[in-house]
């Protein structure tokens, strides 16, 4: 039987800036199933990067709740998140800055094992960490080099080492791939999705890149100025976007196909607005081609389900 | 075809010289653009792409960089003959380029209409206030307000510093755009109205265009033609059709196959195994053969050199020469 | 341990170091000149060599048995040269030592928490900043008195102050990167991640300012003893040494140029180790 492994309830997070309150992320929900992939989508300034962290407790919700594995823990300190930072984990961006340039690569891997004391001889911490290396796909030779040596594919990889180090049940992969090369790129995916199968981890995939998301995660959800404007199975959002931003990002996705008819591409006008003290009204509208002045100005709309699984941000389809 | 090439570049050999032994950036590069054409140079990291772009303008830094050998002919002239007054007047009227990153390519101390309008006064000689109102008409050209041109480079998005950049590029009208991975900074949806932009303003202009990504989407959006590049050379070049539909090289054809793309879905990506090799420590013989699926002993030995294989599209893989080769598998 | 041969930041540094010819001679003179303070302990004799007053034999230039010749005191420069040298290194690694600790404290938690904080401390540090050093240690010396240890105090302001800006600085670059990020997420306690992932990261331009300011605190002191509120005499401190050698210049000049040339060969060592250092550990300058 499947179980929600986590979920959110109207988690908002704003930031006091001289301008105003910005609204980094405002008001979003979702649950996911143990074992699944939920892919977060939106290009910069949508939130997504702070919702991944605000799910970890990196970031303190403004409001909202975060209930993982049934428990709330929304309020939870860091003394009470310790014991919990041995299930959710955290796959960075940037294999070049995420990893400390002063520590070799048995530190980096230990470090989490030592740190929660999961082992009680120095051998057995050696074991795992050599275990974990041989499980990303990093030669054993290398234990003793460090980050600087090597290139990005492989620094990536000690992230992973790193994250699965404490077996974590759920991992919040924010951007893993978007620094690495195309062959680097796949070589990660397929890692990371060999290790879901195996050791039936939950992922929440953070990136704004869609084909990537497509060949990735179960379902998505696809967020602008910190809300949530389209979430459905990844299969339905592919098929039928139903949100006229979801449809524009779809369309400004550059296919590596030539020869075939060149699709009309709908070109989102103009550019995003600045999340500090915004409007109750769509946040899309003055961007959107299918906007109706009327309906659209009268009010945030609210994520609705319009088709089983199938929900959507959009007072136009309301 | 000798005319319809705005660029010609032969043999190109630049290696830089470090503490650590000499890095074979570029080795034996051989490409044509065409007149009013559009060329992809897609390759990955240390491929040796913006070394290449940099070399047309002779801006190698040296003293560890050196252009060891090799020919570039920007309209019948030899760029790496030029002193240094002609390739100051070649740069920015001639040959014009285009960085990968919006927030560092512009000065943050002068507003964006100087910027443009400096361009113009150097090259056309142009008073301060010619300048300037040409200025506000490239802004209105790339979609900027003419109002803003009194505005510094931190008031703007980063699309719109791009937008600048390409209006700083295009200012005299140059004969060759040198674009060096120009959107990959920017969200996909700015991306699409940059390159919409840019592919227009081109069109309108007859300019060639040397388009530097790893993205192969963009590459099919707009480019005429594609160049692949692998350790400094050119395996793979041609039109885009027929190297995206008829791929001949195992490298392009591993590209193709590690890209996620919109059209597949849960199908396994095929990465190419191994890893980029080190331009300091090339494999022997064809640079890529120990990672290709294809490789024979001979690879090893001999570097293969670019083969006519139909139409406009040559191949640098020995592997080619048995008429019963073919790729596996194919592309799409 | 499977074992690979791969170079720690500090290797490679070092490797990078032994490049260059400079810092290379700096750090040779140097430690000469601390193989030479610790001899002179034992190959002298404080009492009979260095402070004892020969009138019979003053004012001799440099010759067979006075290398260095004597001053007007008639004692053997040579051996008061190579005794004085101990002064110099002692307050210079001395002071900047104290102020190092003080300093990287107090700036790592201004750096690190900002704020309220932040503010306390570097409008504090400010303060001692504006008053210039050889103010600050006549008002110590007049209250503690003048002596070896009073002035190594006094310097140590100087140094703690120029610390806790680079460390705060340093702090404040590194407590952005992702590493430290990444070392919350496995729940490390904030001590811990200032202690093992942000200092570490800052040693560099720490390690710089150590050499350059070890050179600084060395003029300044003898600047100090020159003026007479520095190390007290009869100690062969080479700053009092130029300093009684004043009166001589005319027929003695020897007297100041030797604790001159030697302040200056020291303090340039110094420099050529510090600016090798910098360079070394600047990994844009790899090429």
């Amino acid at each position: 039987m499947t179980k929600t492994l986590l979920e959110v309830q109207n988690l908002t997070k704003y930031f006091s800036t001289p301008a105003g309150q910005l609204h980094a992320v405002d008001g979003v929900s979702f649950a996911i199933e143990k074992g699944k992939t939920l892919g977060i989508v939106g290009e910069s300034g949508c939130g997504k990067s702070t919702t991944g962290r605000a799910i970890l407790k990196l970031i303190q919700p403004t409001s909202g709740n975060i209930i993982f594995d049934g428990r709330d823990i929304t309020d939870y300190n860091r003394n009470q998140m310790r014991p919990l930072r041995r299930e959710m984990q955290m796959i960075f961006q940037d294999p070049f800055s995420s990893l400390d340039p002063r520590q070799s690569i048995f530190k980096l891997i230990s470090e989490p094992l030592v740190e929660h004391k999961m082992f009680k001889t120095k051998s057995e911490v050696e074991k795992r960490t050599l275990e974990l290396m041989e499980t990303v796909g990093l030669a054993k030779r290398l234990v003793n080099s460090y980050p600087h040596e090597l290139d990005g594919g492989r620094r990536q990889r000690i992230g992973v080492a790193r994250a699965l180090a404490l077996n974590p049940r759920l991992i919040v992969c924010d951007e893993p791939v978007s620094a690495l090369d195309v062959s680097i790129q796949a070589q990660i995916l397929n890692l990371l999705k060999s290790l879901q199968k195996e050791l039936g981890l939950t992922y929440i995939f953070i990136t704004h890149d869609l084909s990537v998301v497509k060949y990735f995660a179960d379902d998505i959800g696809v967020m602008y100025l910190g809300q949530m404007v389209e979430k459905a199975s990844s299969v339905d959002i592919f098929a039928e976007p139903l949100h006229p931003y979801t449809k524009a990002l779809l369309s400004a996705v550059p296919v590596p196909v030539v020869g075939q008819e060149r699709r009309k591409r709908q070109l989102i006008r103009g550019e995003i607005t600045s999340p500090v003290n915004l409007p109750d009204e769509c946040r899309f509208c003055s961007r959107c081609d299918e906007s109706q002045e009327a309906v659209c100005r009268a009010g945030n709309p609210p994520l609705r389900e319009v088709k089983a699984g199938h929900f959507v941000a959009c007072a136009r389809l309301n | 075809m000798e005319n319809s090439s705005i660029l010609k570049v032969k043999d190109l050999v630049v290696h830089y010289e470090t503490d650590d032994g000499c890095v074979n950036a570029v080795n034996g590069l051989t490409f044509d653009v065409g007149v009013k054409k559009t060329l992809g140079l897609v390759g990955e990291t240390g491929a040796g792409k913006t070394t290449s772009a940099l070399s047309i303008l002779n801006l190698i830094p040296g003293p560890a960089g050196k252009i060891k050998q090799g020919e570039i002919l920007l309209d019948g002239h030899d760029i790496l003959k030029m002193n240094q007054s002609e390739l100051e007047k070649m740069r920015g009227n001639d040959v014009a380029m285009i960085f990968q990153d919006p927030m560092t390519a512009l000065n943050p101390v002068m507003t964006v209409g100087e910027q443009i309008a400096q361009v113009f006064e150097l090259h056309q000689k142009a008073s301060k206030r010619e300048a300037f109102a040409e200025a506000k008409k490239m802004l209105k050209m790339v979609g900027i307000a003419e109002s803003r041109a009194n505005d510094y480079p931190h008031q703007f998005s980063g699309g719109m510093r791009q937008r600048v950049v390409i209006a700083i590029a295009l200012a005299c009208n140059p004969k060759l755009l040198l674009a060096d991975e120009p959107t990959t900074a920017l969200d996909v949806t700015i991306q699409a109205q940059v390159l919409e932009l840019m592919s227009n303003l081109i069109h309108d202009r007859s300019m060639s265009m040397i388009l530097i990504t790893h993205d192969l989407g963009v590459v099919a959006e707009i480019c005429d033609d594609v160049a692949v590049m692998y350790a400094g050379r050119i395996v793979e070049i041609g039109s885009a059709g027929e190297v995206f539909n008829e791929t001949a090289h195992p490298y392009t054809e591993g590209l193709f196959n590690s890209l996620p793309n919109l059209k597949q879905q849960g199908e396994e990506l095929v990465p190419i195994k191994g890893m980029m090799p080190d331009p300091s420590n090339l494999p022997s013989g064809c640079a890529f053969h120990p990672r290709c699926p294809y490789a024979t002993e001979n690879c090893a030995k001999e570097q293969p050199g670019l083969r006519h294989v139909g139409g406009n599209h040559f191949v640098a893989c020995d592997a080619y020469n048995d008429a019963a080769f073919t790729l596996g598998g194919g592309v799409n | 341990m499977v074992n690979a041969k791969s170079r720690s930041m500090g290797q490679e540094t070092f490797r990078r170091l032994l490049k260059n010819k400079g810092a290379v001679c700096g750090m040779v003179f140097l430690v000469l000149l601390v193989l030479i303070s610790i001899a002179a302990g034992f190959v002298y004799n404080y009492d009979t060599d260095i402070i004892a007053i020969n009138m019979s034999q003053a004012l001799q230039p440099p010759n067979a048995n006075h290398w260095f010749g004597t001053d007007a005191l008639g004692r053997d420069i040579f051996a008061r040269m190579l005794y004085g040298a101990r002064y110099s290194l002692i307050i210079g690694v001395g002071s900047v030592a104290i102020g190092l600790v003080i300093g990287v404290t107090l700036g790592a938690i201004a750096g690190f928490y900002g704020g309220f904080v932040d503010q306390m401390i570097m409008r504090t540090v400010d303060v001692f900043y504006s008053i210039p050093n050889i103010m600050i240690a006549v008002v110590i010396v007049s209250l503690l008195g003048t002596s070896t240890m009073n002035l190594l105090i006094a310097l140590c302001f100087t140094c703690a102050t120029s610390f806790t800006r680079i460390a705060r600085a340093s702090v404040m670059t590194i407590r952005d990167q992702e590493f430290v990020e990444a070392a919350y997420e496995i729940g490390l306690p904030t001590w811990k991640i200032i202690l093992k992932h942000i200092l570490p990261n800052c040693l560099s331009p720490i390690i710089v300012q150590v050499t350059l300011l070890i050179g600084t605190t060395i003029i300044a002191a003898s600047s100090l003893s020159f003026l007479g509120i520095g190390v007290p005499l009869p100690a062969p401190e080479w700053g009092a040494m130029l300093s009684e050698g004043r009166q001589h210049i005319r027929d003695a000049a020897y007297m100041c140029i030797i604790p001159g040339l030697a302040i200056m060969f020291t303090v340039l060592a110094l420099n050529l180790l510090g600016d090798g250092l910098r360079d070394a550990l600047d990994p844009k300058m790899k090429r």
